[in-house]
């Protein structure tokens, strides 16, 4: 695996503020049943959607990817990202067959070293889920480390 | 139902963490890492984790949801926050635990404040991490 140069500081912490183009998502109901099966629970009753749909809902919805997120950060491969922490905070239950309208950006963008002096960048994304009735339903955070040179 | 600070919270078991659900579940996210889905890709990182692949971290966040809504109900999640502090393996048996934290009331709506994690019986801790529940009247 060839080893990408570290991107300079300025590179990264000039993301803060970036903002993903929006858009909606729609869970269909064969969406939700895959989804809940990989969890191994039963489907929820009256439609409601398993909150595992809270990684990639809102990413998508909001006009992005995983793979986008990734190379924002300029990752050095899909094997150097290492979660920090997920936040999600619920206000509705989410529905099957609902579409959500949906915006997100990067709320923070750091250079950082860790314990042991290696580099890596410390992105943050914030993304919120609204109702067709322009209702707060969700809102997610998503801390990633973007590793530098470990692998 | 009666809830008091320190009460445990029903575990909720995956007994073996499946590959072809992180398979589906790589698909659905679009998920191009291939840590979730190439077992040579895993082996060929400096960790030591072998041919296995590594479970996404929302569905063991998932496993933790489960354990709350068989507890309180579909509707009970209000937030979670959780760390990833060590990875989940396909084939391993975890353990979703938890105990709650604090009790409080907001808007009429009683609400307990929870220490959630995900326990590996060799390796430990996985997964830990906080939920705030709407509690059953």
């Amino acid at each position: 695996m060839s080893v990408k140069p570290i991107p300079a500081a300025s590179e990264i912490t000039r993301l803060e503020g970036h903002r993903f183009p929006g858009g909606f998502y729609t869970v269909a109901h064969w969406e939700n049943f895959l989804l809940t099966e990989c969890t191994g629970a039963a489907l929820l009753p009256e439609g409601i959607v398993h909150p595992v749909a809270l990684f990639h809902l809102p990413i998508v919805g909001a006009g992005t990817s995983i793979a986008e997120m990734f190379a924002l950060g300029q990752a050095e491969s899909d094997l150097s990202i290492m979660i920090e922490s997920y936040d999600w905070e619920t206000f509705l239950p989410l529905r099957e067959e609902t579409r959500y309208c949906i915006n997100g950006s990067i709320t923070s963008a750091q250079r950082c070293a860790n314990a042991q002096g290696k580099l890596y960048d410390r992105l943050q994304f914030c993304f919120e889920v609204h109702t067709p009735e322009q209702v707060l339903a969700a809102r997610t955070t998503i801390a990633w480390h973007y590793t530098r040179n470990t692998l | 139902m009666k809830f008091a600070v320190g009460d445990r919270i029903p575990e909720w078991v995956m007994p073996s963490v499946s590959p072809q659900r992180m398979c589906t579940m790589a698909a659905i996210l679009r998920d191009p890492n291939p840590l979730h889905w190439d077992r040579a890709a895993v082996d060929s990182l400096p960790f030591g984790l072998g041919k296995r692949t590594i479970n996404q971290g929302p569905l063991g966040l998932s496993y933790m949801i489960n354990m709350l809504h068989a507890w309180a109900g579909p509707h009970c999640l209000r937030r979670i926050i959780m760390r990833f502090p060590q990875v989940v393996l396909d084939g391993e048996c975890v353990i979703a635990r938890g105990k709650i934290n604090a009790l409080r009331e907001d808007q009429g709506v009683a609400l307990a404040d929870c220490n959630i994690w995900l326990e590996h019986a060799q390796r430990g801790i996985l997964l830990e991490g906080t939920a705030t529940v709407v509690l059953p009247m």
